[in-house]
């Protein structure tokens, strides 16, 4: 069993807000405890995957590991069975790709998996570029200062993905602002109350007003693309069929929920974070700006480095065993995806940034079946932004201390504040 | 079969990652030019473990 201190560290958003003490605590994991049990106060007990090699063990066996069965996130005891007792015995709020095992996963992931393909993406590239622009012009009038994460790479990814949908530039504010909410449920800067959780029932209710805020928001739009399709994301989900019938209302409504959210969020932790990056390790910048051919390397190092998403729990529908550890049927387990992109078996110098870095084959994005449906589009953003600004961006140095946001779920830096020469 | 058949691209059918004959994967030991028949049917996708069987032929 993993010591309490460490258990309790790897479900406490505070910690991943506080680099050095998540890192430390996956450290001591990886070398101590690789594949065993922690049961932090609150939670049941879950085995913690921590080693890279393991990780796409159990990610590639889909029908051994399930996604559904057992909360995906992590949740406390007293959480959950609320959940359940509210949600009709299910232990999701939501059942969106994520909470889904085949055939359910398998066909409604095919409803929208061609628009994610990079050859279907190709064709957006040109607006994406333009967008793009338009943020690197932003930054250009802020003048020599201004704070990343809040200023660009917040609101750059959610116009993308908001355009993607079908969702006006005028609702964009109150679609940053649920997405933080939800994935900021733990930040007292972010979440809906404004204050930090200490009340598991008014923690709960807050996040259930969210998902409550977004359903009556999409509902609206389904109708509208149901009477009017167009040629955007919601209208694929709208009129979308699987099996000949139409989705079922939750599911739809938590397809444009992960849409809406994860689709922007993920990719301004990492954009915001790679910023930060570079301005820490000026030899790192000077190296991207006398090549820029780099970039790809930089961004992937940039996903490896933040990696926005760290964790999603499976259970095992069967007796197992991984890392000659016995995992029972319905064991739950916990796959630490920022672990798994230090674990030093794989990655030379895991602490250390570097764009050259080369093979790069971090989890950031899953494995398996669950892959990450928009990482290609993830990239494409990235891209476009990075080949706008590198040749603008001149210097760039912190201009204070950045912070990063409490969540044990998705999550990267909140604040980058820099300061920067461009022309 | 002719050196000049043309090259051909295939696609995993569950993460999008592109396998392009003319110029191989040299990380995953597949030099360029290296004919789809000729990856070992044992290859998994780089990127998502998918199996080689699972990917289609697809024009680029």
């Amino acid at each position: 069993m993993i010591p309490q201190d460490i258990a309790d560290a790897i479900v406490d958003p505070k910690a991943y807000a506080d680099q050095a003490r998540i890192d430390d605590a996956f450290a001591w994991i990886r070398e101590h405890a690789p594949l065993e049990q922690a049961q932090p106060q609150g939670f049941d007990p879950f085995w913690v995957v921590s080693k890279h090699a393991d990780i796409l063990e159990v990610e590639k066996q889909n029908d051994l590991f399930h996604n559904g069965d057992r909360p995906t996130t992590l949740m406390p005891i007293e959480m959950e069975k609320k959940v359940r007792a509210t949600m009709g015995g299910s232990p999701h709020l939501v059942r969106a790709l994520v909470q889904m095992d085949n055939p359910d996963h398998m066909n409604y992931r095919r409803l929208t998996q061609g628009w994610f393909l990079p050859q279907n993406l190709r064709s957006r590239e040109p607006r994406i570029r333009e967008i793009a622009k338009s943020f690197v012009d932003k930054m250009a009038a802020c003048g020599e200062r201004c704070d990343f994460a809040r200023d660009i790479s917040f609101l750059y990814p959610l116009h993308v993905i908001m355009e993607v949908m079908g969702v006006p530039e005028s609702d964009e504010p109150r679609m940053l602002k649920l997405t933080q909410e939800l994935f900021g449920s733990a930040d007292p800067d972010l979440n809906r109350n404004a204050r930090a959780v200490t009340d598991l029932d008014e923690g709960l209710k807050a996040i259930q007003e969210v998902v409550g805020d977004f359903v009556a928001y999409f509902n609206a739009v389904t109708e509208d693309r149901r009477a009017s399709p167009r040629d955007d994301l919601a209208s694929v989900i709208a009129n979308g069929k699987i099996n000949g019938a139409p989705l079922g209302f939750f599911e739809a409504m938590s397809y444009y929920i992960i849409a809406a959210t994860a689709g922007h969020d993920t990719t301004s932790n990492t954009t915001a974070g790679g910023m930060w990056a570079l301005a820490e390790n000026p030899d790192q910048f000077a190296k991207l700006k006398a090549d820029p051919s780099l970039i790809p390397g930089f961004l992937e190092e940039s996903i490896r480095w933040v990696t926005p998403v760290k964790h999603f729990m499976r259970s095992a529908t069967a007796d197992a065993e991984v890392r000659g550890q016995k995992i029972a049927k319905g064991d739950w387990l916990m796959l630490s995806y920022p672990s798994g992109n230090r674990d030093a078996d794989v990655f030379d110098r895991p602490f250390d940034f570097e764009i050259t870095r080369s093979p790069n084959k971090h989890v950031a994005f899953g494995y398996g079946a669950h892959v990450c449906l928009g990482q290609h589009l993830g990239r494409l953003e990235m891209r476009a932004l990075w080949e706008e600004l590198l040749p603008r961006l001149q210097a760039v140095e912190l201009d204070g201390e950045p912070r990063l946001m409490q969540s044990n779920f998705v999550c990267g830096p909140k604040s980058v504040p820099i300061r920067y020469k461009m022309h | 079969m002719s050196d000049a058949e043309p090259f051909l691209v295939w696609q995993c059918r569950t993460c999008g990652y592109i396998y392009e004959e003319a110029r191989g994967d040299p990380m995953e030991g597949l030099a360029s030019g290296t004919r789809w028949r000729d990856v070992p049917d044992t290859w998994i996708c780089p990127s998502c473990g998918t199996a080689k069987a699972e990917f289609d032929m697809v024009e680029i």
